[in-house]
């Protein structure tokens, strides 16, 4: 008797184990067959238009070893792709480069114009978290029909730039050339706004965001010494790598520029200070930043902060003749100018 | 001619516009935005008045640090939820019975001559008396006194702006589970009635947090369960002490299954928030209105109408066809028995691998539209499968008992021990939640796929605490 149960009892922890392993948060089995697609032929054609595309918007040189290894094939399955191109008339060879036809650009920025879309669409529109975006777009550019895509550009107003400042193709196939130059060049004490933030590779993306960089941000450039770039940006240095800075494009500000230095984050302030709204950092999107400019939170509003919650976390703000509270993690997406006290009083 | 040059001069103007707007840049659209808001913020600190003297009193910013402030807050907030509960348990005693003693006692026993001296058939006088009047006078005597003293006294608290501090306070734990801190509010109304509860999440406004708060309000031990849990804890667990420790440990029994509903709140909002609801929209932000006096009457009649008689009707809606359906069961006959008996046979071997039986599982599948009646259908389901029909009041009659030691005889024939007593309280609050909460629910959600999630997920979960309980038990 006591065996059997013993018995059931292991039967059931495996199977609850079994359950854990299938539909635990992200790595749970089942979502990852949910998320895997197979390379279909259909994958590999269309991602290796993207990568001609892309060494031909970057000025670069297009070969079989490039395109395995941005594709992470062998070189045999390459050359099979490329035929497989060649025959359906995408691209041509000129000497030993590979080049897009004219069949094969439209066919690419087609594409494109759908992964762009989509990371427009989920960084806008959903909760889903940034660096998770150029692998669900990555999913997704094979999948939706160029009608969908249509519809999807026009629900959001035809938007021109995906979240990472590269431009999204029009319906006509047009792109912008190529603006902008390196994080590395920008000289001592030169201003510049970030225009582009390469999504690729993945880690290395996630170390940008995570050091709270995104297109739109102004920087100033401190010095570039000891195989390090350090730079100014929302009144904090940052210093990167080479093979991080690499990844950044920018260019000289259009904006003012004091707004780079002595301001601080809303979430920094104390109970009882009182500050002026900078603006909303652009890494604040969607609902949520409609949310925030619903209840007042604009450049030039004056607010004072209340107290803190039992837990230290919401705090609450006097913003407009009304308490808001507001959580840390959006608090901390607000640029504000500290006020003294009594020449707020005098105004 | 002409028309061929204006069109060309047409082209080149929309080409020219076309490429300016590759120039104006990345956030054409949040600066359009932003200027929208600044202009209409300018309008208005031109045209509106603020009046000075309404800014916050020195009382309200003691009163506000008094409620938020770490050592205070949170113990204002214990004591304020337990008196509500107290007042609603307690108060809701006496006019229950009162009800519970005109409708079932008195009314019915007037209806059933009054259907004999109309010659109603049989079947007729048991479906229409029997079946559909009994559930109906069940649910409204059991359901309607603790509504209406919880939610008025729910909706005072809410007018007086103390239910906004509890959110604020509350916000923290919720926020690491994937959930807004209003989902303390909509909680604490499930533990009146989970299709309050339910209806109580539109004050949550980002999509995701609301479709969490709607499926685990059905953690919330609402009004019809409470019941149950305290009857099965002061027969079963409570008779394990001593006499004059019995109530103190059914108690604790009771308030251990509400910890744990609460527990399993925040484990399933956080699973949520993680996988099935990962890539909705979400925003944070929650207004702390300004202290003001209640207004009492206003209050009254507006949580009387929007919420008890609302969720009472609907509740009685799905509760007179339920009666129906308890009465045939236990009336309609097949090859010599009845169809509850068939089902039963058919329910009871996967009744008792976890730990219940047949009866209890067919209890909870006709008494779905209220939690109210699924001990009175498990009575007359008892009493008509054990063949003990003297303890009973007819097949198909749901009925209640007057002292525990009447409840033990019927539960023993029964065949129950104190694993089916545990489990029984561990079913209680982990299975579907009640058709008038999923109704709501899809009311709500406008979504049949979250509908579903809602009535599975506590179901497949419930069987699985049964199913470990019962194998460590019988180690």
């Amino acid at each position: 008797m006591v065996e059997e149960s013993l018995e059931k009892l292991l039967i059931a922890v495996v199977g609850l184990v079994m359950l854990w392993a299938l539909f635990r948060p992200v790595s749970g089995f089942f979502w990852r067959m949910l998320r895997a697609s197979r390379q279909s032929d259909r994958v590999l054609i269309e991602d290796g238009l993207k990568h001609l595309h892309d060494c031909e918007y970057k000025g670069l040189q297009c070969t079989i070893q490039s395109l395995a290894g941005a594709l992470s094939i062998n070189g045999e399955r390459a050359v099979r792709l490329v035929t497989r191109l060649e025959a359906l008339h995408l691209v041509r060879w000129d000497g030993n480069l590979l080049v897009l036809t004219t069949l094969g650009r439209s066919y690419a920025l087609r594409v494109i114009r759908i992964h762009r879309l989509w990371e427009r669409f989920l960084a806008d529109q959903t909760g889903i978290p940034e660096p998770e975006w150029h692998a669900a777009a990555e999913k997704q550019e094979h999948r939706l029909s160029e009608q969908e895509a249509n519809q999807l550009a026009s629900k959001m107003g035809h938007p021109r730039f995906d979240p990472h400042g590269d431009p999204i193709p029009t319906l006509s196939g047009e792109l912008p050339p190529m603006k902008g130059k390196p994080l590395s060049e920008l000289k001592t004490g030169e201003f510049a706004e970030i225009v582009h933030i390469e999504d690729e590779p993945e880690t290395v993306y996630a170390q940008l965001v995570a050091e709270g960089l995104y297109p739109g941000l102004l920087i100033q450039m401190l010095d570039q010494s000891n195989g390090k770039v350090r730079f100014a940006a929302q009144g904090e240095e940052i210093l990167l790598a080479p093979v991080l800075a690499a990844n950044i494009t920018v260019e000289p500000a259009k904006r003012l520029p004091e707004t780079v230095s002595g301001t601080s984050l809303l979430a920094d302030l104390q109970p009882g200070e009182t500050a002026e709204v900078v603006n909303i950092s652009r890494a604040c999107r969607g609902l949520q930043r409609q949310r925030l400019m619903d209840l007042g939170i604009i450049p030039g509003t004056v607010l004072q902060v209340g107290m803190r919650s039992a837990a230290g976390d919401p705090v609450a703000y006097h913003i407009r003749g009304a308490v808001i509270a507001l959580r840390r993690e959006h608090t901390k997406q607000i640029n504000v100018l500290r006020v003294e006290e009594n020449q707020h009083e005098s105004q | 001619m002409v028309e061929k040059r204006s069109d060309r001069e047409r082209e080149s103007i929309l080409s020219t516009a076309a490429s300016l707007r590759w120039e104006v840049g990345n956030d054409l659209q949040t600066s359009l935005m932003e200027s929208i808001y600044q202009n209409a913020s300018r309008i208005s600190d031109q045209v509106v008045i603020a009046d000075k003297s309404k800014a916050r009193l020195a009382w309200e910013h003691r009163l506000e640090w008094l409620l938020t402030s770490r050592w205070t807050g949170f113990p204002i907030m214990f004591l304020v939820l337990a008196m509500v509960f107290w007042l609603t348990i307690s108060g809701a005693n006496y006019p229950s019975q009162l009800l519970s003693g005109l409708l079932i006692e008195q009314l019915y026993p007037v209806l059933k001559t009054f259907g004999a001296d109309l010659h109603l058939p049989w079947w007729l006088s048991g479906l229409l008396i029997d079946g559909m009047y009994l559930a109906l006078a069940w649910v409204v005597s059991v359901m309607l006194p603790p509504m209406a003293i919880f939610f008025p006294l729910f909706t005072l608290l809410e007018d007086f702006g103390y239910l906004p501090r509890v959110a604020f306070n509350l916000d923290s734990l919720f926020q690491k589970a994937g959930a807004h801190g209003r989902q303390a509010l909509s909680m604490s109304m499930g533990f009146g009635c989970n299709a309050a509860g339910v209806i109580a999440t539109r004050i949550i406004d980002s999509p995701r947090e609301r479709l969490i708060a709607m499926i685990t309000n059905n953690f919330a031990l609402c009004n019809g369960r409470w019941p149950t849990q305290i009857l099965i804890a002061s027969l079963f667990v409570g008779a394990l002490a001593p006499a004059g420790l019995a109530s103190l440990v059914s108690a604790a029994a009771v308030v251990g299954i509400t910890l744990l509903g609460i527990f399993l709140t925040f484990a399933t909002s956080w699973w949520l928030s993680n996988t099935i609801l990962r890539g909705e929209a979400s925003t944070f932000s929650l207004e702390l209105p300004p202290y003001r006096p209640p207004r009492i009457l206003q209050t009254l009649y507006t949580s009387l109408i929007d919420r008890t008689v609302f969720v009472l009707w609907r509740a009685m809606v799905f509760a007179a066809p339920a009666g129906a359906v308890i009465w045939l069961v236990a009336n309609v006959h097949f090859g010599g028995s009845t169809l509850a008996e068939h089902l039963i046979d058919l329910l009871n071997p996967f009744g008792v691998l976890i730990g219940l039986n047949g009866v209890i599982l067919l209890a909870y599948v006709i008494a779905i539209p209220a939690n109210e009646i699924v001990i009175p259908t498990i009575l007359m389901l008892t009493v008509l499968s054990s063949g003990t029909p003297d303890l009973g009041h007819g097949a198909g009659v749901m009925f209640e008992l007057s002292n525990n030691a009447a409840y033990m005889a019927v539960f023993k024939a029964g065949g129950w021990t104190l694993l089916t007593a545990v489990n029984l309280m561990l079913f209680s609050l982990i299975h579907n939640p009640c058709s008038t909460t999923l109704y709501t629910i899809y009311k709500e959600s406008g979504s049949l796929k979250w509908t579903v999630v809602s009535a599975l997920l506590p179901l497949l979960m419930g069987f699985l605490a049964c199913y470990f309980v019962a194998t460590l038990w019988q180690l």
